[in-house]
């Protein structure tokens, strides 16, 4: 992940750490190959230690 | 490490069968948390969760529960052993989150009638936590003959516990303050 790809903290605007994946199975794959490909990012701030996460696709 | 904020370790009650034996634990565990510097705490009772039954998940989000979630550092769950396992009820209202739990500690204590203090449910219900994202710890609270551990108006009968409760606290708060810093500061990458 590059640093362009770091998330803001939606309360104070500081850049979050990305401190792990999780495999979301309720993502509704098309096909079972698929399955294991949609994962959680989880996000926590530095500062506030707000948490936040987005969806991204496996490097599988 | 940020040691300023306070850490946020609510108290899980569950189970909301009637008479139940947990609750009383369940108080217990609660004051022993309060009484920790640097540690906020409530007890989330989760038959007061008005959960829907009609679906599963995290379609049907409590805003209140998920909040607490969100903002915890770390879970106390206390839990009886029905028939070996865990309350169904207990589980539904866990598997209403997901992100909310990621590199969070959780300790579980166990509640049973007989002489074993829930080891079953314990065990059980460790691998659901595990896939939860929640990082257990390696001490268990284990409540036996809980019928008769508190007196009428709840208080507790046998001291010892006193001192398990100190150090399933002490580990607890360690991994919490130690999974907070990796959170916050610790990359994947």
């Amino acid at each position: 992940m590059s640093d362009m790809d770091k998330m803001k903290c939606p309360d104070c605007g500081s850049e979050m750490n990305h401190h792990a994946d999780k495999i979301d199975y309720d993502a509704a794959p098309e096909s079972e190959a698929e399955a294991a490909e949609v994962v959680i990012e989880a996000h926590t701030c530095p500062d506030c230690g707000r948490t936040a996460t987005r969806t991204a696709r496996a490097e599988i | 490490m940020d040691m300023e904020r306070q850490l946020y370790i609510p108290v899980i009650l569950g189970t909301a069968r009637k008479g139940r034996a947990s609750e009383m634990a369940a108080r217990f565990m609660l004051g022993e948390v309060s009484k920790r510097g640097g540690v906020e705490t409530e007890l989330i009772d989760i038959c007061e969760l008005k959960l829907s039954m009609e679906d599963a998940g995290e379609s049907i989000k409590d805003a209140r529960f998920s909040e607490q979630m969100r903002r915890a550092d770390a879970l106390v769950i206390v839990v009886p052993e029905y028939n070996h396992g865990y309350p169904g009820l207990l589980k539904h209202a866990l598997d209403t989150n997901l992100k909310e739990y990621i590199h969070k500690a959780v300790g579980v204590c166990g509640v049973s009638a007989g002489g074993f203090g829930g080891t079953r449910v314990v065990q059980n219900l460790l691998p659901v936590l595990r896939e939860l994202g929640l990082v257990t710890i390696f001490w268990d609270m284990n409540f036996s003959g809980a019928q008769k551990l508190f007196d009428d108006a709840g208080n507790l009968l046998d001291r010892a516990y006193v001192k398990r409760a100190d150090q399933f606290l002490k580990e607890l708060i360690w991994m919490a303050r130690v999974l907070r810093h990796g959170r916050e500061n610790v990359s994947l990458e």
